[in-house]
């Protein structure tokens, strides 16, 4: 019994988030099969099938070194941003202290400020404080466009578990901390997931903020742009950017999977 | 004193994430794919000469994807054992912003236009064009771009048209820049998303001196744009990501373009011709210039030398059809899509063509500002 | 042992810390970039002229303000389009996925892993007048030529960030929907509330907050939103945005750009301000 909510009613629910994940996915699947044909311009009918631009894909060490930047600088940036959203989720709703609401309002800043204004922002501060460009300078500035996201999506399901969980917790004998840990952080553990995969989306595929930051060492979208200066590139852009696709939903379930099997 | 658990298990993850970031940085120093040599493979090439004294590294502040080797190949067998490494821009303005910013690059790379800019703000120092061994092969025209009160401060490099490119199934001839402005194309044209482009088009159709426009004139280019926006489908800014694609599915039939886009269409097949306005083409060149503050100004003139050489500027031509500043590689291209993209067989083509000229850091900022207001109206 | 003042002390430091380092002082670099003189990428160690001259110009130029209003209503109706249409995804997730949740949230992300440029060019493939929804409309004698669908206008932008907001969307309504104890809506079932009465009494009252939560989370970034329209808004679709972005970008000038943002950042706020204090926060939250 799945629909303790309102019961069978009439809305096609299922229909309406098939339909949606069908829109999401119609792009990636004309891409996919883009990625076999022998054409360099994005155009239909295939003019020929081909396994070319995958092998092209393997061979390109530059191509693949990008694609590893993002991925160090998602992870970096998302659990940052992950962390400090709890952070703040938790010290908003558990605590009654001054400058309550400048903490939330800070936290939710850095989502009025475009992301280039923040990237020219950021070359300022590491120019004048001489700190050089690499992935780090681009995880710090994509962190902080994370904090309001992952912020947003914990408070929304911190707020509705009751505190007198944790108040019953500690009057068993628990400290404040360890009731954190045994009884909110479970609850918490899929949301968890949500905040954190939604601000290594948000950072994965970021160019604006990255190419003021990046110094020597490319992020995918930086590499992708530049290459895509150039007619013929396009195909094994598109293969990678399948297969990096391809990756992350192998992983996702997995990880899915995994959980699964621990409950 | 402990953290509370969910601080304590994300701070050590995110130490972790931040550590891994270093790491790849690290990492990437030493090894980023094919953008730095092997240093082991370099000790039978011989040493740069002249330029024992300095590192023996080179940073180059360049547009995302000519860090790509092919395009400084001749470099790379010449100095295996050099470590080049790559930053990158985007834009004109950023890459003059990361200059200004103080960045460490040893040589930096721009387009036309642009030039004045680095040499008022001592950015740029002066190159020596005697111990350039493929100098002779630039034409005149190219190697006077690079000069500033008579000084030779830039290399050409890179070079390209400008002009419309249309549908030739959709469009009668097209013989003047005037059919951006076409009501009989409404809808299917495109522009490119830049003010000094707006500015030089209006220009050539009034026939004005874009160097020496007046307050009215500007005025009048700024009402023209705005007029234009109705019969504009959008101001294009990747040339394969936005124009390229709508040209060849035929959403665009009359377009300021690239050669790049006319021969990547040409190739394909598609209905599509470059025109020769009656007001001429456009010309922009990219230059490289060497920064002031260079520790290696020596390998820097060394790697500008060799970017002239024969392959790497054929690979330009060839592989990503840009025109390239060495003169011999131009004359020698033999395929026809090529030849009809850069006008080789009209000899007379750079006589009637307009290269981008120098303005001043006043005309570019009333130009550019010109620009974003036709947007936002 | 820790007590709960010394616990809110390191809840509290870290945030502040990171935020004040990497999102303060950047924004008041910006802050005094807007108040300086001049124009152009001026380096930090150039001469700082204080000046109003940025904002001055901006307020003499109608058609920076006017498209800033524009920008404010178009991301209104962005947020209020992705809230309406990710309610139904998140009330899904919540009551019908069952133990699959997880997995149906992460499918519903996942595709953004794919370079957003890369996905509107294969939608415009699509819709272009070579693409398959034009071959079927001919196909089905519809159409006699190829019709421009969609592409290149201010309703193309709305659609496509509604389109690219749902799954994010989604997100806060759901982890409300979450805490809705199942028990509230069987005591209103066993009373007698019908299906529809439990919806409007239960249910949307308590997911309101996140509900909220998405609104302002789509609102914010979209007033000064400039990927989507410079991708398929065309030359009707631009945003205020756009001409930040030019700022910075295009023409490097790096001071009329920052009095652009900061005036939109302050506009942002105040609509914010507002919009709580209509719906007053504090009743919805209790």
């Amino acid at each position: 019994m799945t629909a303790i909510g309102v019961g069978r009613t009439r809305v096609p629910l299922r229909t309406f988030y098939v339909g949606m994940l069908v829109l999401l996915y119609l792009p990636i699947a004309v891409l996919f099969i883009f990625s076999f044909g022998t054409g360099t311009t994005l155009s239909f009918p295939l003019s020929g099938l081909t396994l070319d631009w995958y092998a092209e894909v393997l061979d390109n060490g530059a191509m693949i070194d990008a694609a590893r930047n993002s991925l160090v600088v998602g992870v970096a940036a998302a659990t940052t941003a992950t962390a400090i959203g709890c952070l703040v989720a938790v010290a908003v709703l558990r605590f009654r202290f001054r400058g309550r609401g400048l903490l939330l309002a800070l936290a939710g800043l850095p989502l009025v400020v475009p992301f280039v204004v923040m990237g020219v922002a950021f070359f300022l501060l590491f120019v004048t404080v001489d700190l050089p460009r690499s992935l780090v300078t681009v995880a710090i500035g994509h962190s902080v466009i994370g904090v309001p996201y992952a912020t947003l999506i914990v408070l929304a399901r911190l707020s509705g578990l009751d505190p007198a969980l944790e108040d019953a917790a500690m009057d068993l004998g628990a400290t404040y901390p360890s009731a954190l840990r045994r009884v909110v952080v479970p609850l918490m553990a899929p949301t968890l997931l949500s905040a954190w995969l939604t601000c290594f989306i948000v950072s994965f595929d970021e160019i604006a903020l990255a190419i003021f930051l990046v110094g020597g060492d490319p992020t995918f979208p930086v590499f992708l742009y530049g290459q895509l200066r150039f007619a013929q590139r396009l195909p094994v852009l598109i293969a990678m950017a399948v297969l990096l696709m391809l990756g992350t939903v192998a992983l996702t379930l997995i990880a899915l999977r995994i959980r699964g099997r621990d409950d | 004193m402990r953290l509370p658990y969910p601080a304590r298990f994300l701070t050590v993850l995110m130490i972790i994430g931040f550590v891994l970031a270093a790491c790849a940085t690290q990492s990437g120093d030493g090894s980023p794919g094919e953008s730095t040599a092997e240093s082991a493979a370099g000790t039978s090439a011989p040493a740069p000469s002249a330029a024992a004294e300095e590192p023996n590294e080179l940073l180059v502040l360049e547009w995302g994807g000519y860090e790509a080797e092919e395009f400084w190949t001749d470099f790379k067998s010449a100095h295996p054992d050099t470590d080049v490494t790559f930053e990158f821009g985007d834009t004109d303005a950023n890459i003059l912003a990361q200059m200004q910013g103080g960045s460490q690059a040893d040589i930096f790379h721009f387009y036309t236009g642009w030039q004045q800019f680095y040499v008022d703000e001592g950015l740029v120092q002066e190159i020596d064009t005697s111990k350039l061994t493929n100098w002779d092969k630039v034409p005149a025209e190219y190697q006077e771009l690079g000069q500033i009160d008579g000084k030779q401060y830039f290399v050409p490099w890179d070079w390209g048209f400008t002009s419309i490119l249309y549908n030739t199934e959709q469009v009668d001839e097209v013989t003047s820049w005037d059919a951006l402005f076409n009501e009989d194309y409404a809808g299917h044209i495109s522009m490119w998303n830049d003010g000094p482009g707006a500015v030089a088009v209006s220009s050539y159709i009034n026939g004005w001196d874009e160097t020496a426009l007046t307050d009215d004139q500007l005025a009048q280019i700024e009402q023209d744009w705005i007029d234009q926006k109705p019969l504009n489908a959008f101001y294009w800014s990747g040339e394969y990501t936005d124009l390229c694609p709508a040209v060849q599915d035929g959403t665009i039939w009359v377009a300021y373009a690239w050669q790049g886009c006319y021969a990547t269409a040409l190739a394909a097949g598609d209905p599509v011709a470059y025109a020769n306005p009656e007001e001429g083409r456009n010309s922009w060149v990219g230059l490289y210039g060497i920064s002031a503050d260079s520790d290696s100004p020596e390998l820097a003139l060394e790697f500008l030398d060799q970017k002239l050489a024969e392959t790497s500027c054929a690979n330009a031509v060839t592989l990503f059809y840009y025109g390239c500043a060495n003169g011999d590689v131009m004359s020698s291209i033999d395929d026809p899509v090529l030849i009809e993209a850069f006008g080789l067989d009209d000899p007379s083509i750079l006589e009637s063509t307009n290269f981008t000229p120098l303005v001043t850091e006043e005309q570019r900022e009333a130009w550019t500002a010109m620009w974003e207001r036709v947007q936002a109206n | 042992m820790l007590g709960r003042r010394g616990t809110l002390r390191f809840l509290v430091t870290p945030p502040v810390a990171w935020l004040a380092l990497f999102f303060i002082v950047p924004l008041a670099l910006i802050a005094a970039f807007s108040l300086r003189a001049g124009s152009g990428a001026v380096g930090p160690d150039e001469p700082w002229l204080a000046s109003v001259d940025q904002y001055a110009e901006l307020a003499g130029t109608p058609a920076f303000l006017r498209l800033l209003g524009l920008s404010v209503l178009v991301a209104i109706g962005v947020a209020v389009l992705a809230t309406l249409l990710a309610y139904p995804i998140a009330y899904f997730l919540a009551f019908r996925a069952g133990r699959r949740a997880s997995l149906y949230l992460t499918l519903l992300l996942v595709p953004f892993a794919v370079s957003y440029l890369l996905r509107v060019m294969a939608w415009k493939l699509m819709l272009g007048p070579e693409g398959g929804v034009n071959s079927l409309l001919s196909f089905l004698g519809l159409t006699d030529e190829p019709i421009q669908l969609l592409l290149y206008s201010r309703p193309a932008v709305i659609i496509t960030l509604v389109y690219v907001w749902i799954p994010f969307a989604a997100l806060p309504i759901y982890a409300a929907m979450q805490r809705i104890d199942r028990h509230q809506l069987e005591a209103a079932a066993d009373l007698g509330a019908g299906p529809w009465s439990r919806f409007w009494r239960v249910t949307v009252p308590l997911s309101l907050p996140g509900a909220l939560v998405t609104f302002f989370m789509v609102f914010i970034p979209t007033v000064g939103e400039y990927v989507t329209p410079a991708l398929v808004g065309g030359t009707d679709g631009i945003m205020y945005g756009n001409i930040i972005q030019g700022f910075f970008t295009r023409s490097a000038n790096w001071p009329l750009g920052s009095a652009m943002a900061m005036t939109m950042l302050v506009l942002t706020l105040a609509v914010v301000l507002v919009g709580l204090r209509a719906v007053n926060l504090r009743r919805v939250l209790s």
